[in-house]
């Protein structure tokens, strides 16, 4: 056989580097946090309680004292369940905070990941445009309405369609993502738009106005988005993972006290979503402003995954069941909430929602 | 009426149909199969590896699969006949238009003037960067997809139509006028085959341009077709069907160009 001394050389190189490789793996030197990110005034900031942790930035000391690296791994909301689940598949972060919708989608095509720190909800919001002549849900039957497949206030939206007994199929569903529906609706050629706090911004503009929202629904119908860990990071370094979950329940507290709200959101103001607009989303929510970031896991947090999941399936959106609840991994928290002394700070939901 | 018997360019330059569809091989050698068929056991074989995660890289095999539920489904042939008749179209549009204008630009001092400038002006747009006023301006109904497709191919049309009029050489048309050719004589025996092949280059371009904004528009905003199906399906992590749709994409694409390119070859074999 001829010879071929540059490709053995190569092959020997790799497979001397092979052992190195591995036991990098080993001794964690990095931790990769993704979460949606704002480029705002050529500064990229984080939303929700990332965006406190990497602003206060505790979490990085803590880790920088164990030799390890913190690295925000932005994402854009235009496709967030993808570039992360995406992520999760080929290892390229350890941590995640994002929808429910995806992580069901993740889990069930065989992306194994833990829920560690139950994050909260956002309200949904059903808009039309402004001379629309639509009141309610069921005035839209048949009509054109933009709603972004595949994103977590896909559930909420059917909810409400089943509410009101329609359902998928009683509409001409315009699968768009969140900036190209507010445009569909600017220039009419969708009859609503299923959305999130954007909503407001076509009120501002005069060209949209809100005919439903979910603050008053049910706890089941909101969307909610959590942290995730990469199962197999979270059970190979639990101290880590530990230091991470310590960061963001410390964060849900500060951002729970009703003397921190107005700072908190000035800084959720840098994700270009003036304040006005989110003052106007968190007021009036049959959620106290505290029990918004509760991280506890309650038996209604399992049933909206349960939900959530069986949804899916129904939609065609997962292939295969799965069984949500067992990806909850509350150790973290519990140990958290007794070390920051929190264990008494927020309540089952069921009791402070009234 | 004068007869152009003598003309002898008439003669030859005249279409060749009909014609014969040239042998398969012809159109698609092995040789041309060799470098696919390696690419597909790599792709296999880094599948099998487990290198990369099943999810984000499924085997040839399962993307196989994936094609034949959807088609069993009749889910693939409802997005791909949504996909090709915006297609068609748009191309239609586009390519009359650009051949009328370009043909127009190139005769007319007056169009010339008042067109010239916003022409090369929008040439120079990139159509990608004109979905999200098209979508503020049409809607997301299939206006504002076909007329990305038309956008694609009206200029590369007109301008090969404008240049292949212009090249034209000035004898030809002398030699017209003292033949005293009649105005349809002069499109079917100078016109036509003087400018055919760099109008069908023109088409070629267009059309392989439009179809891959026509996917791209689909991505953004569709409630059908193949670039939706990719979307939705990235969306819920199915990459084996984005993986069938980047295939198929390639695939049309690849099958169009080669239809316009044998065109060429069967319309300019009097060249030879």
């Amino acid at each position: 056989m001829k010879r071929k001394p540059l490709l053995t050389a190569a092959l020997s190189a790799l497979l001397a580097l092979l052992p190195a490789l591995a036991s990098a793996a080993d001794a964690v030197r990095e931790v990769r946090i993704s979460t949606i990110s704002y480029a705002t005034g050529g500064k990229t900031s984080y939303s929700g309680v990332s965006g406190l942790i990497a602003q206060q930035g505790d979490l990085e000391k803590a880790l920088a004292k164990r030799g390890v690296k913190l690295t925000w791994v932005p994402v854009s909301t235009a496709a967030v369940g993808p570039q992360i689940n995406e992520a999760f598949a080929n290892r390229r972060i350890d941590f995640a905070g994002y929808g429910d919708l995806p992580s069901v989608i993740a889990n069930a095509s065989g992306i194994r990941t833990k829920l560690l720190v139950p994050g909260g909800t956002s309200t949904t919001y059903l808009v039309v445009p402004a001379n629309s002549t639509a009141r309610s849900i069921t005035d839209l039957k048949g009509k054109r309405i933009a709603l972004h497949r595949g994103r977590p206030w896909e559930f909420p939206f059917l909810q409400l369609a089943q509410a009101n007994r329609l359902g998928q199929n009683d509409f001409k569903l315009v699968n768009l993502n969140p900036q190209a529906g507010a445009a569909a609706l600017s220039s009419g050629s969708v009859d609503a738009f299923f959305t999130l706090s954007d909503a407001w911004l076509l009120v501002d503009k005069g060209v949209g106005k809100i005919i439903w929202n979910s603050k008053q629904s049910p706890e089941s119908w909101q969307m909610r988005a959590e942290l995730w860990g990469a199962s197999e990071f979270v059970a190979a370094n639990p101290a880590i993972s530990q230091l991470v979950v310590d960061a963001y329940v410390k964060a849900a507290h500060w951002a729970s006290l009703e003397q921190n709200r107005d700072a908190y959101l000035r800084l959720q103001s840098a994700s270009g979503l003036p304040e006005s607009v989110l003052r106007r989303d968190y007021d009036g929510d049959a959620t106290a402003w505290k029990q918004r970031a509760s991280p506890l896991f309650t038996d209604a947090l399992a049933a909206h995954y349960r939900d959530v999941a069986r949804y899916a399936k129904g939609a065609k959106l997962t292939g295969s069941d799965v069984d949500m609840p067992a990806t909850f991994e509350p150790r973290f928290v519990d140990a958290a909430l007794k070390s920051l002394g929190l264990t008494q700070f927020w309540t089952d939901t069921k009791v402070a929602r009234q | 009426m004068n007869k152009p018997n003598g003309f002898v360019a008439v003669q030859t330059i005249s279409l060749p149909w009909p014609v014969r569809w040239p042998a398969w091989r012809s159109i698609l050698p092995w040789s041309s199969l060799t470098v696919p068929a390696l690419l597909l056991l790599v792709w296999s074989a880094l599948s099998a590896s487990g290198w990369i995660s099943p999810q984000l890289l499924p085997s040839p095999l399962t993307v196989a699969d994936a094609g034949i539920a959807l088609w069993q489904d009749g889910e693939l042939q409802g997005h791909l006949g949504v996909s090709l008749s915006r297609l068609a179209v748009g191309f239609g549009i586009g390519a009359l238009g650009g051949l009328a204008f370009g043909a127009a630009l190139a005769v007319s001092r007056n169009v010339e003037d008042y067109a010239g400038g916003l022409f090369h002006l929008f040439r120079h747009i990139p159509t990608i960067a004109l979905i999200p006023p098209f979508i503020l301006a049409f809607g997301v109904g299939e206006t504002f997809k076909i007329l990305i497709v038309v956008k694609g191919v009206f200029f590369p049309v007109a301008i090969a139509a404008h240049d292949a009029v212009r090249n034209i050489p000035r004898g030809y048309f002398e030699v017209a006028r003292l033949y005293k050719l009649s105005r349809p004589a002069v499109i079917r025996h100078l016109l036509l085959p003087a400018t055919l092949p760099s109008i069908l280059t023109g088409l070629r371009i267009g059309l392989d341009r439009s179809w891959m904004l026509l996917v791209v528009a689909e991505q953004i905003a569709a409630e059908n077709g193949i670039g939706q199906m990719m979307e939705m399906a990235r969306q819920i992590f199915r990459i084996d069907i984005v993986m069938l749709g980047v295939v198929l994409t390639g695939v049309i694409g690849f099958a169009l160009d080669r239809s316009v390119r044998q065109l060429e070859t069967l319309t300019t074999r009097w060249k030879r």
